[in-house]
């Protein structure tokens, strides 16, 4: 009797635990993976000869630069294209990973071939995230043969 | 005697006063430079100048992707001022500071793609060409033309809001609307539309001057 009882207890202790893992519904995020793919240097920036080491804020991504929003936001794709026009258009998915309402913006870069900024950097874009849903951050270039590259750079809306 | 000394008082009161008024010998208030493309420190419920940064920078954008404005055989004429951009909103606003900032920063961006027609300049210039053809002034070095440049779209739109307000704490909350429309000047279709809208909410409204 007392086995079956210990027996009993440990299973429920064990589906307690389980269950305690998998509460959250999704969006999921593992920041913690998400942090293990940054590669940080330690190195200053432009030491002659050598490679950039800016290797936190590549190009042709979306780079979250606010502390404040950076264990809460997800990016989910970032993707560009041609519009009509001969434009190019970035777009990026960003998911809200709290139970909160978050405000955040961004502005994007553009770069020639040398990756040198080809135009202005666009103006700040407000959107919104609703509690664990996601928003599309879409900007355009002002340029047409002039864009090869962009970064968008993401923070909270203050 | 005694008109003297009276005399020597005032005067000696004169010079003591004098000694007061010294030189403030401080460094003033430095001037803070923000950010017009960011809140600043003093943020209210109405349109600011990080909004009208954002929303002329997404119209031009939004405006080069279109094909009729952007990528036409012939470089369409086109016609921005505030003439036909309305503010119906409870903000007060000078509505040049948007359409000035847009028909600038897309004339800047759009590199031949578009002409731009100073209309709000048509004044200026008709003076300028009665001198011309009244041989008060010499012809100058470019070309005359038969006459000024008509535009084949003109920007429109409107500035709305909805206000409202929590009596018990006065919280204030301001949905502002602004809507930007490129209307075809022979036909009236609107070729284009951009809308622009935010919603704020403040303990108190700051005063817009």
């Amino acid at each position: 009797m007392k086995s079956v009882l210990s027996a009993v207890a440990a299973t429920t202790g064990c589906l307690l635990l389980l269950n305690g893992c998998v509460q959250e519904p999704a969006p999921m995020c593992n920041m913690a993976g998400i942090a293990a793919q940054r590669q940080l240097v330690a190195m200053p920036a432009m030491l002659p000869g050598q490679p950039s080491p800016l290797i936190e804020m590549p190009l042709n991504s979306v780079n979250i630069t606010d502390f404040a929003i950076m264990n809460k936001v997800f990016v989910r794709t970032a993707n560009a294209r041609r519009t009509p026009t001969g434009t190019v258009e970035v777009i990026a998915q960003v998911i809200n990973c709290t139970d909160y309402p978050l405000n955040a913006e961004a502005r994007t870069q553009f770069y020639d071939a040398a990756q040198v900024a080809s135009e202005p950097v666009s103006a700040w874009k407000r959107f919104n995230l609703p509690p664990r849903s996601s928003n599309t951050y879409r900007e355009s270039s002002i340029g047409t043969r002039t864009v090869d590259y962009y970064m968008v750079e993401m923070r909270e809306t203050r | 005697m005694r008109r003297l000394f009276k005399m020597s008082t005032v005067f000696a009161a004169g010079l003591a006063l004098t000694a007061c008024q010294t030189v403030d010998n401080t460094a003033g208030t430095p001037t803070t430079y923000v950010d017009p493309g960011s809140s600043g420190p003093v943020r209210g419920v109405g349109i600011e100048s990080q909004d009208i940064i954002s929303m002329t920078d997404q119209m031009m954008r939004d405006m080069l992707t279109e094909p009729r404005l952007a990528s036409a055989a012939t470089p369409p004429h086109i016609i921005i001022d505030s003439e036909y951009f309305q503010n119906e909103s409870s903000s007060r606003l000078n509505k040049n500071s948007i359409t000035d900032r847009l028909r600038v920063s897309l004339n800047r961006s759009a590199q031949g793609r578009m002409q731009f027609v100073g209309r709000h300049y048509a004044d200026m210039v008709a003076k300028e060409r009665e001198l011309k053809r009244q041989g008060v002034v010499d012809k100058a070095t470019v070309p005359g033309a038969k006459a000024q440049k008509g535009g084949d779209y003109r920007l429109g739109g409107r500035i709305t809001s909805l206000d409202s307000r929590d009596p018990r704490t006065g919280m204030i909350q301001r949905y502002n609307q602004i809507v930007f429309e490129m209307v075809d000047l022979e036909t009236a279709e609107i070729i284009w539309s951009g809308i622009y809208e935010f919603a704020k909410s403040a303990q108190d409204d700051i005063i817009y001057r």
